[in-house]
């Protein structure tokens, strides 16, 4: 019942933001339009509701298609290199933390002053260092080991999802290793210790089941972050996805399909976890 | 701060470069410097866009502008804008997190979950969107000046996300209003006001600092990524011409505008997009490094640590002199 709730005020907070661009355009002139604002809501929403009537145009074809059945397939082109991105960027992430766990205090703490900095790095100087790096690469030998970018409708898969993977790979194992070092300092880590289990056990089972909760909960920040850099890789890879075809439909119908292409599986996905981990702990308290 | 090595190098890049940019307009003033071709020898060895050399050190660009004269023109631009952003996010924020955080505490809930769906939309899809309609230049021209689009894209871009760091702020706030020091200040007669300005704020002090770096941070990436859409700080030129049209155009020389225009040049003439972009890294990296210099300036864990490093030897030490002391007490027993 409270996600219900929790869902429609997301849902509404989504479509009030879908219109906005009218308001500004009226502030630009320097009146308030919240006539033509609520006007424009209203008309967005009976746009969509035959829902298979809708029709966008569509840039690859240079003709108006209807928009389902066709939008699923860049949406789901979409989401599959976002979630193998984001299941990369979370086994990675997870494994290289639970490594440098068992590193030295002082190893760690450089470990994580490196990635500090290294989360500056611009996700733009990513994704065009690897297209140069395999244009190189292929210049000198003559192997193309992925194309960089789309033509057409062919897919193209581990080069993009390897750039959308890298950054939120080091955000989350940032994270990761700022909790893990929060839990080590728990009193039940020095009575595991006491009893003499392995540092390596220790980490694995006890410090992992807790610590991975406290990740999951922080995590929504990555999320976001890696959808507007799903955008950027959409355009400078070409790709046929969801983002490419937004930018040819920027107007509130279009921008609302594809918000809610995302917000659908994401939200469903955080409310299963948020579901699991709430369960588990109140399970965990009950015993 | 200014004792802590890290703060004065990323204030001094920062530093660098908008004294730079001021400068380099002072006394060459606004427009690079141009060359067509370079001579060698009485003859044209290389045409624009001239890839890096001595005296070009980024090249230029393809119409013979030096590429570093146009970036150290345009930092002003970028590194004010996304300076101005975060500052005036922060003001908006911080007072509306506190009000959400301590008077409106019942709504806090409900106000938490609307700004939540602001999660799941892109925060670069939703800027281009909020902001083409006043970036994106009408047929019929700009009605408004440069400054004044400056201006209100800053505002816009500070009012994007300022539900959510207002949510971050009224959320810490009320973890600290439970705190025995706050229980006893209200116990004392201290009115809302009071307690936010003496005891919130004071406390918060740091990680407002903090996350002020932060939407710097995310700013400067935006702004790039408006670029590739060709979006740029303080509008964006188009040419309405059918036939002779130029591609979009940045008006000042700003970075995203920079790295936005060459993007199709990154193969044949890689330095273009590059240069910009490695330039607002650099500046990124100089403001986490500022931050991660305030941080140490202000609590001193990493000089206790040391310390407490120092004094373990002690601690082996007096264990082995225990130790030789037992079995000198063993030896001396079995002697007995």
């Amino acid at each position: 019942m409270k996600l219900l709730l929790k869902f429609f005020i997301a849902v509404a907070g989504i479509i009030l933001a879908s219109s906005l661009p009218v308001l500004i355009a009226g502030w630009l002139k320097g009146q308030w339009r919240w006539n033509i604002y609520f006007e424009s809501i209203g008309t967005t929403l009976q746009e969509l509701w035959p829902i298979n009537e809708i029709a966008f145009f569509n840039y690859r074809a240079q003709r108006p298609m209807p928009l389902f059945p066709n939008v699923f397939e860049y949406i789901t082109y979409s989401l599959q290199i976002l979630f193998l991105a984001l299941l990369v960027a979370v086994i990675v992430s997870l494994g290289l933390t639970i490594i440098t766990m068992l590193l030295s205090e002082k190893a760690r703490e450089r470990v994580k002053m490196a990635l500090y900095f290294l989360e500056s790095v611009p996700d733009l100087l990513i994704i065009m260092l690897a297209q140069l790096a395999v244009v190189l690469f292929f210049k000198q030998t003559g192997i193309l080991i992925s194309k960089i970018a789309a033509v057409g409708d062919d897919r193209i898969y581990w080069l993009p999802v390897l750039c959308l993977a890298i950054l939120p790979t080091i955000q989350l194992y940032r994270l990761a290793m700022l909790t893990f070092q929060e839990e080590e300092r728990q009193m039940y880590v020095d009575l595991a210790r006491a009893l003499g289990f392995s540092k390596v056990y220790i980490v694995l089972v006890h410090m992992f089941r807790n610590a991975i909760i406290s990740v999951f909960f922080q995590s929504k920040k990555t999320m976001w972050f890696m959808l507007s850099n799903l955008f950027i890789l959409e355009l400078m890879f070409n790709l046929p996805g969801i983002m490419l075809f937004l930018r040819d439909n920027m107007y509130p119908a279009g921008f609302l399909v594809t918000v809610f292409s995302f917000f659908l599986p994401m939200f469903f996905l955080y409310s299963l976890g948020e579901w699991y981990f709430v369960r588990r702990m109140r399970g965990k308290e009950a015993v | 701060m200014w004792k802590q090595p890290y703060f004065v190098i990323g204030f001094s890049i920062i530093a660098f470069f908008l004294a730079g940019s001021f400068i380099y307009e002072w006394i060459w003033g606004n427009v690079p410097r141009q060359i067509y071709y370079i001579m060698e020898g009485g003859r044209a060895v290389e045409g624009a866009p001239i890839s890096p050399n001595w005296q070009f050190p980024l090249g230029s660009d393809e119409f013979g502008y030096d590429l570093l004269g146009k970036l150290m023109l345009g930092a002003k631009y970028t590194i004010l804008a996304a300076l101005a952003v975060g500052a005036l996010r922060m003001l908006i924020a911080v007072p509306l997190g506190y009000i959400l955080g301590t008077y409106l505490d019942k709504h806090r809930k409900w106000i938490s979950s609307l700004a939540d769906s602001m999660h799941y939309i892109p925060l670069t899809l939703f800027a281009a969107f909020v902001l083409t309609p006043v970036l994106w230049m009408p047929p019929e021209g700009f009605t408004n000046t440069i400054w004044e689009r400056i201006g209100i894209q800053v505002l816009i871009m500070a009012l994007l996300t300022v539900p959510i760091v207002a949510i971050l702020i009224a959320n810490e706030a009320a973890l600290l209003r439970d705190k025995e020091f706050i229980l006893a200040a209200k116990t004392l007669g201290a009115g809302r006001f009071r307690i936010i300005r003496k005891h919130l704020y004071p406390q918060m002090r740091e990680k407002i600092a903090v996350l002020y770096g932060q939407q710097v941070m995310e700013t400067f990436i935006v702004f790039a990524h408006l670029g590739l859409l060709k979006l740029f700080l303080g509008g964006t030129k188009v040419s309405y011409d059918p036939m002779f049209g130029d591609p979009p155009m940045s008006i000042s020389y700003e970075w995203a505008g920079l790295f936005g225009s060459t993007f199709r040049y990154l193969q044949s003439a890689p330095w273009l997009p590059l240069a910009p972009v490695l330039f607002i890294g650099l500046t990124i990296f100089a403001v986490s490094l500022m931050m991660e210099g305030y941080l140490r300036s202000k609590n001193p864990k990493v000089k206790k640590m040391q310390k407490g490093k120092a004094e373990e030897p002690l601690v082996e030490w007096n264990r082995e002199q225990l130790r030789a002391g037992m079995v000198r007490l063993k030896e001396k027993n079995q002697l007995k």
